[in-house]
This record gives C-alpha cells, structure tokens and sequence, in this order.
C-alpha cells in the first residue's frame, strides 16, 4: 500500500502551496486532485487584490464584531498580498503580478456616503485609499462615467494571473520531492485508532494511501472532506460567471468595483477586459454553464460604469466556483477533535492561500509550537458552538 | 417574447429546405442567418450593391442556387439575415442582429444548419498575408467580384481542389498550378465511380467540367502534393510543396518551390459546431466527413431532445446533401410537432432519403480518392503559430501537452483558444497533438460556452435586469 506522511487532498493554490512548502521543509508529502490542477476557484477567479473594506458585506447596520472582523481581515490581506510580491522569486516565474491601483465606484449619493465611511475604516485598517469626486474624479478617471457621484482610489490594489500561480507551484513542490497525482479522487477516509504509527487511511480511485497526517485543501468541497472524518465545515459556494472581451487599446490601467452593484472590471496585460463581479451561473450536475441572463446583467453595470466599452465585443464567458466560509473566516489549522486533520481553505482564497499555506506546513514542521492561527479559524467551531 | 414552433439556424441549402418544409407543415418557422442574403456558402449571392443584370450569363450552378433561395418567398418562413445566434438555453434562443440589441425568441424546436467551414491546416507561414482558404477566396469571388492576387497556387483536397481552381481561372486569375493531396483516379476508382454513377449525374458533370476548364486554361494538375510552407517577408512570396503519401506524410527530397502571391487552400470543411456543443449534442468522429459529427438517428433528430441536425455542420457532404436532409429535419419537426402523421412524413421522406443513399454511395466510391490524410496536422514545426488569435507556437502546446490530455487544460496554459476566433482555428489542431502524445483516438474540445460568437457589449448589456444583490457576511449556512 501507499503511504506518506501527509496527503494533501486538492490541487488548486491552497493544496499545491501547501504541497510546495511542506516540500520544502523536507516533509515527505503527495497531493491527491480527482481532476487537474487549478482547475476549480483558484484558476477561474479574476485574480485580483481587492484590499478596498467590502463594507457593502456587512450585514445589517454593520455591528462592532463585524466591523472588527473586517479590520482584522484587511491587515491580513495587506499581509498576505505582501507576501504576493516575492512570491515570484520563491518560485522563480512571473506571476504577473501588477500593482494597477483600484477604484470602487459610487452611482448615488447614499453609496456616496458609504464610500467615506469606508475610508475612515481603512484609515484605522492602515489601507491607503482616498474619496475623489466631481472635476477631479473625470479627470483622474476620465474613463469613468460622468453621472457617478465619486470613487474610492487605494493605489496599491492589484492582480496576478492565477492561471500561471497553482501550476508553478506545483511543478516547484514536485521539484522538491512532492507526489503530485491528478484524476486521483478521494472516496472514504478511515480514521485509525492513536495507537498504530498510520492514523489515516485515504482511499482514492487510484487505491489506498496510508499517512500520518492529512491537509484538507479542497475548496468549495472541504465540506465534503471534512464530513468523512465526522467534522463539519461552514462551507458554501456558488457558481459565478465572468466576461472576457476582445483586446483593445489600453483604456485604463486601475481595477473597477462598484460599492452597490455587482462588478469588477479590469483591462488585462493582454489588454482584454474582464467584467465579473459574482453574478451567478445556474448549477446544473456539478457544472456552471454560463448564462445570458448574467452576461446581459454584469455588461450592462459595466458599460454604465465605463462607457467606452460599448463595442468593445464580448469573445467568451467562463464561470468558476467562489468559495465562502458561512462566517467569512478561514478554516486553518489542525483539528482538536480528529488530531492529525489538517485545512487550509478560506473565502477570497486566492489572496491568502499562499500565506496560509506557509504558515501552515511551518506549523506541521513543528508541531510542537504555539499555532499561530486565531480560535475563530477553528476547524472544529461548528462542534463547539 | 416571440415564440416560434421551430427556429432554424443557417440560410444555406439544408436551412433552407428545412424551414420550408416545416412551414408547408403549418409550423410557425423563423430563418436565421449572420449574412445579407440567404444561400449560405455554396449558393453565395451577389453581397449588397451587386445586382444580376442577365441570370443566363451566370453559371447552372448560380441559376439553382437562386432557385432555391426563392423557394423561401410565399412560404410564410420569417427570415432574420445579418442575424447572428448566440446563446440557447433550454427552449431561450438569444439572436444578435448586426447592429442591434440582442433579442431572446423561444424556439419549441431548432434545426441546427451551420454549415461548414474551411478546415484550417496549420504549417509553417500559414498566417502570412496572401496564404488564404478556398472559402475566403471564393467569397471574394462571388459577393465582390475580386481576386486578391495575379499568380495562385492552389492546394487542398476533394472535388474542391478541382472547383475553385477552375472557379478561379474563370475569373481571369493565373493558377500556375492546382495540388491534390490525393491519388490519381485509377482504374478501380472509375469502375466505383461508374457503379455509382447512376442518380449522381450532376455531381460527375461538374466533376468533368472542372477537369476540362483546368485543361482549358492549362492549370497542372498535380496529384498526390501538399503545400510543405510558405515563405515571404511581411507576406507570401514563395511556397514549397512536396510530394505525399497515402497519409498525406512528406516524402523527403521531393520539395519544389514556386514564386506565386497567393496560395488558395482548400483541404475540405469542418461543421461548426459551436451551438451544437453549447446544447450539449453527442458526436460521432469520422475525419472524411470534417471530424466532430453530430450523432443523429433517421430524422435528423440529434440526442437532445427538439434539436435537428442537417447539412454540412452535420457532417459535410456537401449541398445537395444538405437539401435533403434539411427536408427530412424539417419533415421530423413537424412530426414531433403533431402537425403530420408519422405515415406522411415517412411518405414525404422517401425521396429525399433514395436521393441520399445514392449520393452516399457517390461519396463511399470516392472514399480512396478523397481520404483525408493523418499528415495534415503534422506539417508545423516547433515555431510555427498555432493560435493565431494570442500568437502561440507550436512548442509552447507540445509544452503543456507533455502535462495534460485536458484542452481545457491546454488553453488555461497557453491562451490557444482563447481568442476572438474562439477556438475555431487551432482547437482541432490541438486536439490532434493531444490525441498523437496521449494515444487517445477522440479528444473532447474545450467546453462550449456561449456566446458562440463575439458579441458587442452594446448589443449583450440589458439595463432592466435586476442584479442579483451583493454577497453578505450571513450566519453561517453549511
């Protein structure tokens, strides 16, 4: 039979990340992935780094907790997205990293209004971003349409390709002695008594794999996962649709959200656009067909957003999975009640995986250490509440 | 919302005949198609501003044509031209008039007539300027009246590698010779052909008049040659061919260059088949028929239900073909309709499916002359583009390819695909790579999405849809 000391079960960023660094910490390690790599949330999102505050995902008037929740998240994605810029050095390729800059945008006066209470919480969160309104707005952005009230700037968002990110890292980790095994689905996994020196057995479509420990990695389905060990995660996802246009010439450089409607919009190093923003894909048999009816919807938020993109042709759709936890924070760590099961899994993922993961396999490197994940990324909160 | 009891996608022959039938049935038919003038490829009509003074100067060829662009007048079939269908889900067609907004009809049921397009053969120089498809010539032939060039080579394969050049040299250019990559006929081929002859005596006609209209103009005809490349500097100046063999693999120390500024291709069709993959339509693969086939069983009907196929997007055998199975989809329609019995379908069927067998007893006598060869997508080198749309080369597929049997996979790795074409151009391309590392005889393409063609944003922005709302940070929902 097969074994190892760590299986890590999934194949995007989270998992092949997870796989690198534990590599690289000369941890014997094989990732198991039932499809290909980075084919999921990690390869289909629009790899962006959003640190403007989604204020807007506040629930109701936006609660102390909350609002501190956010605060403690946007110092953590200003950790994590530092750690985006030398992460290309770590694996030696261009990650197309680029520090564009972002505007979110405003339409009325009460989304106005929302947009200068977020710039005093990301004064607090040490976000630069500042409110840009009337002349000053058209000319700084002259891409923008007249009839918005004002925008949020903060010169330090950006994007990566996350088409090129999953893969290196995975080509790096089995560089470094990792097994990588695609069209490798998880079926069942047995939990073994503390006494014998397996505690796990994994088994796959491609047979058993006995390990020590296992590193929960997989997404929108670690649910799934987590469940054949008898833990329960707060997992949700949705499908999600986004746009890609033919390239045209360079119209702006800065990412585009809106504060009120659903939009992100950005023109590529390929100089395409795309126009995403979570409008759905209905789901049907665990695919998400893209739909008219979300392509007619987000283009028409974005012409109105920037209407220079009137003929600009819309050439493909694609529609990705986004993964949320149900509280919105990450589940990472290893569990108090099955010692031995490890996650990584978070909402923005593409963000933090990269963090995460290191801090994780530096964890299970010495796992005599103080972990330095926070109680409310518990892997077993479900259970105790 | 309109609502129609079939939709009919493509204006050429199998459309045609299709909707025409189905609205002699009673059912309320709606014509789509994304040129100014029904007819399709092969029955092109003059394009916008050309007017047909004397029919009788134009070819028998043209004089049908018409005759079966008019047979739509007085039927009551409502045609959409310049009209462009884009999305379909479940009985929701979107069509995108040129120009205009995009519309949503729903369609009970849809003849899907696409038609073909030239197969596109990757080797080196392909994308210089002057190196252009028999389609694209012949376009230029009938809608503009204009040839892009004085000195042609032709090359390609089947009985259009014997048409356009004679099509051509008719027009005044000087094709200073025509390739075939197939045989000689020998005197097996004239004995099949004979035995097949009866019922298809316009097709062996027109064969004849190729011939003799090559002889007339003095256009070699060479049998058994492939274009190898072509060479020029910002365009083409030179191509070098070579001799083939049975499967179409270059015979080394055969090349022979010639000085020409246009080479026409014309190595067959492949279906579109962009909405039949976006409906999720199971296929069949058979490369002398263009590949990808949509499986269909004796009424056209494909497997998903109230979806025909018909034409030269079902498989390409050309128009008359077409004619009669766009008459059989369109029969089926009705039947499933409710509006004829199933004993006057068969009954009206029946001619047209004789007529079929006997042109498919043409193209099975044909089959060793006209067989399309694996060495077709074995001519690029490591630095030829394959992707002309994101300009990726062959070494950097070979590259990903080494990794994955997925073109999903490939395209996510490379961009190939992932163009304004849509894929149209390199997909099959790469499919034959993954297929030749992997040993896999039929590679899935890369999923169907729509919309199957490029859209403006003005023409797909719908300003009265409601967002969906934003993402909250809720209680937790497992």
């Amino acid at each position: 039979m097969t074994s190892t000391d760590v299986v890590v079960v999934g194949g995007g960023i989270a998992g092949t990340a997870m796989a690198y660094y534990l590599a690289r910490s000369g941890i014997e390690v094989m990732l198991v992935e039932r499809g290909e790599l980075n084919r999921e949330a990690s390869g289909t999102n629009a790899g962006s780094f959003h640190l403007q505050l989604a204020i807007h995902q506040l629930s109701g008037q936006g609660t102390g907790t909350d609002r501190e929740r956010l605060l403690a998240e946007a110092r953590l994605s200003l950790l994590a997205y530092a750690g985006w810029q030398s992460l290309g050095d770590e694996l030696g390729g261009d990650l197309e990293v680029h520090q564009t800059g972002g505007w979110m945008v405003a339409e009325t006066e009460t989304e106005l209004r929302i947009l200068y209470e977020k710039q005093v919480l990301e004064e607090r969160a040490g976000i630069e971003t500042e409110v840009v309104t009337g002349d000053d707005l058209r000319e700084r952005a002259p891409y923008l349409a007249p009839h918005l009230t004002g925008a949020t700037y903060c010169p330090w968002e950006g994007h990566a390709n996350p088409l090129v990110v999953a893969p290196l890292y995975a080509r790096r980790a089995a560089e470094k002695g990792a097994v990588i095994r695609t069209h490798t689905d998880v079926l069942g996994i047995d939990v073994h008594g503390s006494s014998g020196a397996r505690r796990f057995t994994v088994h796959t479509s491609a047979g058993p794999i006995d390990a020590h420990r296992i590193v929960d990695c997989a997404g929108a389905w670690a649910g799934q996962l987590a469940s054949m060990v008898g833990l329960r995660f707060p997992v949700r996802s949705e499908g999600l649709h986004v746009n890609v246009t033919e390239p045209r010439p360079r119209m702006f450089h800065p990412m585009i959200q809106h504060i009120g409607r659903r939009l992100t919009l950005k023109q590529t190093d390929n100089n395409t656009f795309i126009i995403g923003g979570g409008w759905p894909t209905p789901t049907s048999a665990g695919r998400y067909p893209t739909s008219w009816h979300s392509a007619a919807g987000n283009t028409a938020v974005a012409v109105s957003v920037v209407p220079g993109l009137a003929d600009v042709r819309v050439v493909r759709t694609w529609s990705g999975v986004i993964v949320f936890t149900g509280d919105f924070s990450p589940i990472v760590g290893e569990s108090v009640a099955v010692p031995g099961f490890h996650a990584c899994v978070s909402s923005t993922g593409f963000t933090f995986s990269p963090m995460f993961a290191e801090q994780l396999a530096e964890q299970m490197a010495n796992p005599q250490a103080v972990s330095p994940f926070p109680e409310r990324y518990s892997l077993d909160r479900l259970e105790s509440t | 919302m309109t609502q129609l009891d079939l939709l009919v996608v493509g204006g050429g022959p199998a459309g045609i005949s299709a909707a025409v039938t189905a609205a002699r049935a009673g059912l309320r038919v709606l014509l789509a198609d994304e040129r100014p003038t029904l007819g399709g490829q092969i029955f092109k009509q003059p394009g916008p501003g050309f007017t047909v003074t004397d029919p009788g100067a134009m070819d028998r060829h043209f004089r049908f044509g018409a005759s079966v662009v008019n047979s739509v007048t007085g039927t009551g079939v409502e045609v959409a031209l310049r009209t462009a269908v884009v999305a379909v889900e479940g009985k929701q067609v979107v069509l995108v008039p040129d120009g205009q907004a995009a519309r949503t009809v729903t369609a009970e049921r849809m003849v899907l007539a696409p038609g073909a397009h030239d197969r596109p053969v990757v080797f080196p120089g392909w994308t210089l300027p002057g190196v252009i498809t028999a389609g694209g010539l012949q376009t230029l032939a009938k809608t503009q009246r204009v040839l892009p060039g004085r000195r042609m080579l032709f090359a390609g394969s089947g009985p259009v590698a014997l048409a356009f050049p004679a099509q051509l040299a008719k027009y005044g250019a000087t094709v200073v010779a025509a390739l075939e990559a197939g045989p000689p006929p020998g005197p097996v081929d004239i004995a099949r052909l004979a035995g097949a002859a009866w019922g298809n005596v316009d097709l062996l006609r027109d064969a004849a008049l190729y011939r003799a209209t090559l002889l007339r103009h003095r256009v070699p005809l060479r049998y058994r040659r492939m274009v190898v490349r072509a060479e020029g500097d910002g365009r083409m100046e030179r191509v070098v061919h070579a001799q083939v063999d049975a499967d179409w693999r270059v015979v080394p120390g055969t090349e022979e260059v010639v000085t020409v500024d246009i080479l026409g291709l014309g190595y067959g069709f492949v279906p579109s088949l962009e909405l039949m993959r976006l409906v999720g339509c199971s296929f069949d693969h058979d490369e002398n028929l263009g590949g990808h086939v949509v499986r269909r069983d004796e009424w056209q009907r494909t497997t998903v239900d109230g979806v025909y196929g018909a034409g030269d997007g079902a498989g390409v055998e050309g128009s008359y073909v077409a004619i009669d199975e766009g008459r059989i989809a369109g029969l089926a329609a009705a039947l499933d309709a409710g509006r004829i019995t199933h004993g006057s379908a068969l009954k009206l069927a029946a001619p047209a499916r004789r007529r079929l067998a006997r042109r498919r007893a043409l193209t099975a006598a044909t089959k060793r002359l006209y067989r399309v060869g694996h060495g077709i997508y074995d001519m690029s080198t490591p630095d030829t583009v394959v992707c002309r749309c994101e300009n990726v080369r062959s070494r950097d597929i070979a590259d990903a390819v080494e990794t994955t049997a997925d073109i999903n996979v490939v395209k996510a790795f490379t961009r190939a695909g992932m163009g304004p074409c849509q894929g149209r151009n390199c997909q099959r391309h790469i499919a034959a790579m993954i297929a030749a590392r992997h040993g896999i005889a039929d590679v899935p393409l890369a999923t169907a999405r729509m919309p199957v063609r490029p859209v403006p944003i003005s023409a797909m922005a719908d300003h009265t849809i409601e967002g969906p709302g934003l993402f909250l940070a809720s209680e937790s929902t497992p």
